[in-house]
C-alpha cells in the first residue's frame, strides 16, 4: 500500500503502516503488462527540467521516511540508490547497490546479498565508499520511531531481532549481518517470499546511510538526517555538499532543486539520468500548472493525479502527444460501513452496487481517459487481475450494467426488507472530500442513491479530515465514504485486498478497513493466502478472494485509475510502472 | 427623524384651510417613492424575484426545464465537461449535467430566505437592544455597547467556518437549534448583524428621549414601556426600514460567501454562492456556470441597495442625495 500522495489522491493515505501482517509470500510475478511504461534508451543528455507540483511535495528529506509516490518520484530514485531499484517497464526489481538478486539458502531463511564496490557518497563524505554496514544501518534505523517509516515492520518484521530492536530492547538487528564490507546477510525467522525475490528490498529504506556520520542526527525525537544526508544517486539537493541542505536547494512546500551528484559514477548504475538539473516547484493551482506545462518548455506534470477535465479535454484533443496515460495500479471505491444499519444487510449493499452508475462517476473525474470502469478490486497489471475475472469481472448481476440498473436495485431492496423497493429509513451520514472532482463524485453518488429512496446526510469536508477524523475512525459511525481509493506497494495482489478486507486490520484510528469488513471465513482465507510463496498460486488464491469479496459489496469499487502525466513538447517523459506510473526522472530527458 | 410625526401633525392642521387634500404620512412617503424611478424599478425587480422564487417549480414545469437536482451525463462530453446554453438547457449545465437555469431559480429561494429570515432576526434583536441601551443608558448601555464592540471585532468569517465545522455533523449545535446548512448561516448572520442596527437605534433613542413629547408623556405619568413602545418606536420606523433594506443585500452576499466556502447550503441543493464556487475552477470552459448565477446575485443585491437608497430619500426627504 504505497501511499499515493496526490492532489485528490486515493484517499487511502492515512496511516497505513502495520496493516499488512508480515510473512507475505513471494510477489512480483510477471503479468501481462498493458502499461504504457517504456524506457528511453538514447535520450538527450543535459538540460534543466521543471516539475510543477500542486501539493506541497515531499514531507521529509529522510530516505527512511519516504513512502509516498511523490517521495519516490522526486527524491527517492533521483538522489539515492537502493539495494534494488525498478526499471520503468519492469515489474521485478533490478540490483542497484546490490550486485545481484539475493542468494537464498537455508530454505529461504538466509539471504546473502553482495554489494557493488566503488559506489561513493556525495560531499562531505565524497571519498567514502558504500559498504554493507551502511545498508545494515540504513535498514536498522527504519525500525526506529524517530525515523517515522511506514513499512519496515510490515515487510521486514520477520528479520531476526527486528521487533526487539524496534522496541528498543536490543542495540542492533541481529538478523542483519555483515561478514565483510561487500556482503550483507539477512537471517529470517521464517521464509518471506517478497524478501527472497528482492521486491521488498526495492524500497528506499535500503539506500545506504553511513552509521558514524548519521548516528548523531538520528538521536532525539525526530531524526534530522534528512537535512544532513549524503547522496548516492545521480542527483543531490543543490548546495548540500557542506553537510546541510540549504534554503537554495530545499524550501518545504515550495521548492526542491536537484543538481548532478559529482560522486555518482555512471558506470556503476543502470539509470541513464539525462537531465543536468531538476527543479521542483510546489503548491501551484492545478489548472494553472497544467496549462503552464502544456504550453511551456522543459516542464513536466508533478503530483496532480489528473488535470481538471477541461484541461484534459483540451490537451487530449490538441496536444495528445504530450500526454502519457497508463494504469496506476490503484482503484477507487465507495466504502459501506457494515457496522451501521441497514448497511449490515448484504442485499441492501448489493442494491447500492446495482444502482451506482459507475460511468457517471467516472465522468466526474474526466471520463474514459482517467481510468477503466472497475468490476472488482485487483487492478490491471497486478497478478490476480485475470484470475478475478479481468475486465469483465466476476459476473455479479449488480455489477453488470456500468450505468446502473434501478430495477435490479429495487429487487435487492425488496430482498433487504423494503417491500416498495425504496428505502424508508433515516438519512445515512456520508463524509466526502470538498474539492473537485471528488466533490462532484460524491454528489453524483448522492443523486444515484436517491433513485431507490436512499437519502444521504452528505457532509463535504477538507480532504485531510475525511480519513483522519471520520472515515478512519470507527467510533464516528460514518455510514458511507464515497471518495476513497487504494494503491499498490509493488506487484502483488495481497496489498490490494488484505488491508481493506481483513478484519484484523480494523483499528480505532487510522483505520483503512473502512467498511469494517470482518467475516471470519474470509479472514482465515486471507491469513492463509499471505503465506503462499508460489506466484501462480498467489495470483489464483488472491484472485478468487477478490471475486468472493466483491460479491459481499463491503465496498462498491468503480474505477481502476489511470495515471495521467504530461510534459512540454520538448520533454520525453518516462513513466515508472513500479511507482504507479509516476514520472521516472532518471529515465526522462529533453528531446 | 421626528419629521414623520411632525409632518403628520402639520398636514392634519392644513385640512381645515380647505382645498388642499389631506395626506397621511404613508401617502406622502408613497408619492415621493413613486417619483423615484430607480427605486421603483428595483422594487419591481424584487417583487418579480419573490414571485419567481415562490413559483420556481411551476416555472420550471412551464418552460420544460429539468428539476434542479436532476443529473444527466448526456449533457456532458466524454471528458465530463459540461455543455453550454442550448434549447434543452437555456443556461447550460453544470459538471454533473444539472440544468443551470433551474438551479439559478432555486438559488433565488435560498438567497431570499436568508435575506428575509436573517434580516428579520437581526433587526428584531438590534431594535430591542438599541432601544434598551439608548433609553436606560448607564449600566445597561455600557453592557450592550461593549457587547456590540466585541461582536464587531469578531472575525466573522472565521466564526462562521468554525461554527459550521462544529455544527455540521449529526444533530447540530445548541440541542438541534443550529442545524447544518442554512440555519448555521442564518444564525451567524443574525448573531453579528444585529449590532449595526442596534448602534443606529441607540443613537436615535439617545436624542429622541430628550424631546419634548417624551418629556410630556413622562410628566403625564406614562410608564417606561409605554414611552419605549408607543412614543419612541413609531419614530424609529424610518431608520428601521431603511437599514433593513440596506442589510438585506449584505446578508445575501454573506450567504453567498459562506456557501462559496462550503459552509452554507448543503448539497445537492442549489445556492448562488455555491454555484459560483464550483464554477471558478472551470470558468474558462464553462462560462455560463459562473455568469448566470453571478448576474442573478449582482442584480438582486443591486436592486435591494437601490431600493434602500430610494426608501431613505422618501422617508427622510431633508437628508441625503436630493438635498
Amino acid at each position: 500500500m504505497q501511499k499515493l500522495r496526490r492532489l485528490l489522491p486515493l484517499a487511502a493515505l492515512g496511516i497505513l503502516a502495520l496493516v499488512v501482517a508480515a510473512g507475505c509470500g513471494g510477489g512480483g510475478s510477471k503479468s501481462s503488462t498493458s502499461s504504457g511504461a517504456s524506457t528511453n534508451t538514447n535520450g538527450k543528455t543535459g538540460g534543466t527540467v521543471t516539475i510543477l507540483d500542486t501539493a506541497g511535495s515531499v514531507d521529509s528529506l529522510d530516505p527512511g521516511y519516504w513512502y509516498y509516490q511523490t517521495d519516490y518520484e522526486e527524491l527517492g530514485t533521483t538522489t539515492q540508490r537502493w539495494l534494488y531499484s525498478w526499471k520503468p517497464d519492469s515489474n521485478t526489481p533490478t540490483p542497484d547497490v546490490a550486485q545481484g538478486l539475493p542468494q537464498v539458502a537455508d530454505g529461504g531463511k538466509t539471504l546473502t546479498i553482495k554489494i557493488k564496490p566503488g559506489i561513493k557518497y556525495s560531499a562531505p563524505l565524497a571519498n567514502r565508499t558504500v559498504t554493507s554496514k551502511d545498508v545494515k544501518y540504513a535498514m536498522s534505523r527504519c525500525f526506529l520511531p524517530q525515523v517515522g517509516n511506514g513499512y519496515a515492520l510490515v515487510y521486514w518484521g520477520d528479520i531476526e531481532g527486528a521487533s526487539a530492536y524496534s522496541q528498543g530492547k536490543a542495540t542492533e538487528v541481529t538478523g542483519l549481518q555483515t561478514p565483510d564490507d561487500n556482503t550483507l546477510v539477512i537471517k529470517l525467522n521464517k521464509p518471506v517470499g517478497v524478501l527472497a525475490t528482492g521486491a521488498a528490498l526495492g524500497l528506499p529504506c535500503t539506500a545506504p546511510v553511513p552509521q558514524d556520520y548519521a548516528e548523531k542526527y538520528d538521536k532525539g525525537k525526530t531524526s534530522t538526517y534528512g537535512e544532513h544526508q549524503v547522496f548516492t544517486g545521480p542527483y543531490m539537493i543543490e548546495g548540500a555538499g557542506s553537510g546541510t541542505v540549504p534554503q537554495s536547494g530545499y524550501q518545504p512546500g515550495k521548492l526542491i532543486s536537484l543538481v548532478r551528484n559529482p560522486s555518482w559514477d555512471k558506470s556503476t548504475d543502470f539509470k541513464p539520468a539525462y537531465f543536468d538539473k531538476i527543479i521542483i516547484k510546489n503548491g501551484g493551482d492545478v489548472s494553472v500548472t497544467s496549462r503552464q506545462v502544456l504550453a511551456g518548455q522543459s516542464m513536466m506534470s508533478g503530483d496532480s493525479a489528473v488535470p481538471p477535465p477541461a484541461v484534459l479535454k483540451e490537451g487530449l484533443t490538441n496536444k495528445k502527444s504530450q500526454f502519457q496515460i497508463s494504469p496506476s495500479g490503484g482503484n477507487r471505491y465507495i466504502a459501506l460501513n457494515t457496522k451501521v444499519k441497514p448497511l449490515d444487510n448484504v442485499n441492501f449493499r448489493r442494491a447500492i452496487a446495482a444502482v451506482v452508475d459507475r460511468n457517471a462517476l467516472r465522468q466526474t473525474r474526466g471520463g474514459p481517459a482517467v481510468g477503466t470502469v472497475a468490476t472488482h478490486f485487483i487492478p490491471p497489471d497486478i497478478p490476480g487481475f485475470d484470475e478475478a475475472g479481468g475486465n469483465a469481472g466476476p459476473g455479479y448481476d449488480f455489477y453488470k450494467n456500468p450505468s446502473g440498473d434501478v430495477a435490479l436495485a429495487e429487487s435487492y431492496m425488496k430482498k433487504a426488507g423494503y417491500p416498495s423497493g425504496k428505502y424508508t429509513g433515516p438519512p445515512l451520514l456520508t463524509i466526502a472530500d470538498n474539492q473537485s472532482p471528488a466533490k462532484e463524485t460524491a454528489e453524483a453518488f448522492q443523486q444515484q442513491l436517491s433513485q431507490i429512496g436512499i437519502k444521504l446526510q452528505l457532509r463535504e469536508i477538507p480532504h485531510a479530515s475525511v480519513i483522519g477524523k471520520f472515515c478512519g475512525t470507527p467510533k464516528q459511525n460514518v455510514a458511507i465514504c464515497p471518495t476513497l481509493g487504494w494503491g499498490k506497494d509493488f506487484f502483488d495482489a495481497q496489498s490490494m485486498v488484505d488491508p481493506i478486507f481483513n478484519g484484523k486490520n480494523i483499528t480505532q484510528s487510522g483505520n483503512v478497513n473502512t467498511a469494517q469488513a470482518n467475516d471470519p471465513k474470509f479472514n482465515a482465507q486471507m491469513d492463509k493466502a499471505e503465506e503462499l510463496t508460489d506466484p501462480a498460486q498467489r495470483a489464483q488464491t488472491w484472485g478468487q478472494l477478490d471475486k468472493d469479496l466483491t460479491g459481499q459489496v463491503y465496498y462498491v469499487v468503480w474505477l481502476w485509475d489511470n495515471e495521467v502525466n504530461f510534459t512540454s513538447t520538448n520533454v520525453k517523459g518516462v513513466q515508472n510502472s513500479f511507482n504507479g506510473n509516476a514520472w521516472d526522472l532518471t529515465y526522462s530527458s529533453l528531446k | 427623524m421626528t419629521s414623520t410625526i411632525d409632518l403628520a401633525r402639520e398636514s392634519s392642521a392644513e385640512v381645515e384651510v380647505g382645498g388642499i387634500e389631506a395626506r397621511s404620512p404613508l401617502e406622502l412617503f408613497w408619492r415621493r417613492l413613486r417619483d423615484d424611478r430607480v427605486a421603483m424599478v428595483s422594487l419591481g425587480f424584487i417583487i418579480f424575484l419573490v414571485l419567481v422564487a415562490i413559483c420556481a417549480p411551476l416555472i420550471i414545469k412551464l418552460v420544460g426545464a429539468r428539476p434542479p437536482n436532476a443529473q444527466a451525463t448526456k449533457y456532458l462530453d466524454s471528458f465530463g465537461t459540461p455543455t453550454g446554453p442550448s434549447k434543452h438547457n437555456v443556461m447550460g449545465v453544470d459538471p454533473l449535467g444539472r440544468d443551470v437555469f433551474s438551479r439559478v431559480l432555486y438559488g433565488a429561494r435560498v438567497s431570499l430566505e436568508v435575506a428575509i429570515i436573517a434580516t428579520a432576526i437581526s433587526v428584531f434583536i438590534g431594535v430591542v437592544m438599541g432601544l434598551f441601551a439608548g433609553f436606560y443608558r448607564g449600566a445597561v448601555d455600557t453592557v450592550i455597547s461593549r457587547a456590540i464592540d466585541v461582536l464587531l471585532a469578531f472575525p466573522i468569517l472565521l466564526l462562521a467556518l468554525g461554527l459550521a465545522a462544529a455544527c455540521s455533523l449529526g444533530k447540530g449545535c445548541l440541542g438541534g437549534l443550529i442545524q447544518p446548512g442554512l440555519t448555521v448561516v442564518i444564525f451567524v448572520i443574525a448573531f453579528v448583524n444585529w449590532t449595526y442596527i442596534a448602534r443606529i437605534i441607540r443613537g436615535q433613542v439617545l436624542s429622541l428621549r430628550e424631546k419634548e413629547f417624551v418629556e410630556a408623556a413622562r410628566s403625564l405619568g406614562a410608564s417606561n414601556s409605554r414611552i419605549i413602545f408607543r412614543e419612541l418606536l413609531p419614530n424609529l420606523v424610518a431608520p428601521i426600514i431603511v437599514y433593513s433594506t440596506l442589510i438585506i443585500p449584505q446578508n445575501i452576499l454573506f450567504e453567498a460567501a459562506l456557501s462559496y466556502l462550503g459552509v452554507g447550503v448543503q448539497p445537492p441543493n442549489a445556492s448562488w454562492g455555491a454555484m459560483l464556487a464550483d464554477a471558478t475552477s472551470i470558468f474558462d470552459t464553462a462560462w455560463w456556470y459562473m455568469v448566470f448565477p453571478g448576474v442573478a446575485l449582482l442584480l438582486t443585491v443591486l436592486a435591494f441597495n437601490l431600493l434602500g437608497d430610494g426608501l431613505q430619500d422618501a422617508l427622510n426627504p431633508k437628508s441625503g442625495r436630493n438635498a
